[in-house]
């Protein structure tokens, strides 16, 4: 008798820790969700910041050229190819950045604020959403919420190659 | 540029009444975005007779308890535990603030019930933590639920990721620079004089560091003077000054911001020797803003601060004879005092409130992204259905 009741109360532990795995795999996932859009809002900015940029008196004609292929990339790319394209931005901006430090007039430099400030908020984006992806792979690991496919059919997270530099 | 006006809660671990770093942070942190127009109400445990400021909301009567080298005023248990909940239920907030949520404290409780955008900003630097170690399954499942870490320094970062494996971004301590940055200088404090500033009873604030290395100091400079400002009661270190040097020693006890602005003008020398325990400095970093030359023992906080000692100099830490050697080189070196000293006061611009709460606010924007409202979690609402009947529906 003594044993039923031990057992009743394990399995009924064993479920509430299950749900509460589950609720926190839940949150976890949501706020993947919700770091990656917030990480897309900014950089569909940083790319619309970009092609000002290209139109402005900033840019000579060829990098301007190079940035503005850059950034409609970047805006139009598909999910497979986003990292190539936010790099290759990165990597434009970078170029025209290097050696227009010393050229710039006073509209021209807010244009470069902007951008300096948007970077600053992209890379605690990224940190942040690298921090979720990571948590929820970590607890996605768990032999229990694999055992008991506690993530359903949600996909498992993953953080884009470009996070790592792309800035 | 703070555009959506916001109902921030912000959830203060330590007593109210008892002046801190941490305390600080969130008087100042809260009056500055009040100032911005945002709706900021501060839980706080705070014993039954102190005054509070009107946004700040009492969680009870703080319990004292040793931790990481000082005594820590907190708060916990199931009654505080219903106070933050209905806090939380009433307040109606779009993001909730904690900070410190690492410790049993009523940060802890509101991490845990609440649900919702929330930032946690973790202070303390400290290695090997066997408390945390120890209660870190817990822990982790509530810390996950924060949108935004922030740490304050990089050692704090660090302590965050030995710990809990969670990565933090690093925003510094604010302080009101502007406040600091024209103190008129007292002849009376000026000279061949060395500040120190603190609670110099607690150990870890290292002012026998900077007894110990008197007797060389008075050596090379016989009219060194320093002054000790701060709360606490002097009889006691007095009493391990070596007599003949008693008469070099002046405690001036608990001074006021005006007063702390000339100081740090006045002072040929700041001295920070604190020997451990310290998380980002933030007297040091009112001290460069003031245009003080300052020395400060090489702790990972202060190494941080200093740009390795770039904006001030640096010696080893609880080591007094190196002490010694770096003050008598700036007590000679005028123009070395001088150039340390402009260089620190450009730098402490950075830790300004105006540029710190820019930062802060941004993390909240980002954490807001999902768009709904901090609430009281379900399972923690259940919890308290299935125990105590009054709060049904």
């Amino acid at each position: 008798m003594r044993y039923w009741v031990l057992a009743t109360f394990l399995t009924i532990f064993f479920i509430w820790y299950l749900t509460f795995l589950a609720r926190r795999l839940d949150r976890l996932h949501q706020r993947v969700d919700n770091t990656w859009a917030n990480l897309d809002v900014l950089l569909q900015k940083r790319a619309a910041v970009a092609l000002e940029i290209a139109h402005s008196d900033i840019a000579d004609p060829a990098s301007s050229m190079l940035l503005t292929g850059a950034a409609y990339q970047a805006r139009d790319a598909a999910i497979q190819n986003r990292s190539n394209a936010e790099s290759g931005l990165s990597g434009a901006l970078g170029l025209l950045l290097e050696d227009s430090r010393h050229l710039t007039t006073a509209a021209d430099s807010q244009l470069l604020t902007e951008l300096s400030a948007l970077t600053d908020k992209i890379r605690v984006a990224i940190a942040l959403h690298t921090d979720a992806v990571n948590r929820s792979q970590m607890l996605r690991n768990k032999f229990v919420v694999k055992t008991f496919r506690l993530a359903g059919s949600a996909p498992l997270p993953v953080t884009y190659e470009f996070e790592a530099d792309v800035l | 540029m703070l555009s959506k006006l916001l109902k921030i809660g912000i959830v203060c671990p330590y007593s109210w009444d008892t002046p801190g770093g941490v305390g600080n942070h969130i008087r100042d942190l809260a009056e500055y975005l009040i100032a911005q127009g945002h709706d900021v109400s501060v839980l706080a445990p705070a014993s039954e007779d102190a005054t509070l400021p009107s946004y700040v909301v009492s969680a009870g009567k703080p319990i004292s308890i040793p931790y990481n080298g000082a005594v820590a005023r907190i708060l916990f248990g199931p009654v505080a535990y219903a106070r933050v909940r209905s806090w939380i239920a009433e307040g109606e907030f779009d993001l909730l603030h904690l900070h410190e949520p690492a410790i049993p404290s009523i940060s802890l409780l509101a991490c845990w019930a609440a649900e919702g955008p929330m930032v946690g900003t973790f202070h303390a630097a400290a290695k090997h933590q066997k408390i945390i170690f120890a209660i870190g399954p817990i822990l982790e499942p509530a810390i996950e639920k924060l949108s935004a870490r922030i740490a304050v320094s990089e050692a704090a970062r660090l302590t965050l990721t030995d710990h809990l494996d969670t990565d933090a971004v690093i925003i510094p301590n604010g302080i009101y620079a502007s406040r600091y940055m024209h103190g008129t200088p007292q002849s009376k404090w000026q000279g061949n004089t060395i500040g120190f500033m603190g609670r110099f009873e607690e150990s870890r604030k290292g002012l026998n560091v900077l007894i110990d290395a008197l007797p060389v100091i008075s050596r090379f400079a016989p009219d060194v003077k320093v002054f000790v400002a701060g709360p606490g009661d002097p009889d006691e270190v007095i009493k391990e000054i070596d007599p003949q040097l008693r008469s070099r020693f002046e405690f001036l006890g608990k001074i006021t911001e005006s007063d702390k602005a000339d100081f740090m003008s006045s002072v040929a020398i700041y001295v920070a020797p604190n020997t451990g325990g310290e998380s980002f400095g933030i007297i040091v970093a009112e001290a460069l803003a003031g245009g003080a030359c300052v020395v400060a023992s090489d702790i990972p906080a202060f190494d941080d601060l200093l740009g390795h000692g770039q904006y001030g100099a640096l010696f080893e830490s609880e080591n007094s004879t190196e002490l010694a050697k770096v003050i008598i080189d700036l007590l000679r070196n005028e123009e070395k005092r001088n150039e340390l000293a402009r260089n620190g006061k450009t730098h402490a611009q950075l830790f300004d409130w105006s540029v710190v709460a820019e930062q802060i606010y941004s993390v909240y924007e980002m954490s807001m992204v999902g768009g709904t409202k901090v609430r009281v979690s379900q399972d923690s609402r259940s919890w308290s259905r299935f125990l105590s009947k009054e709060e049904k529906p």
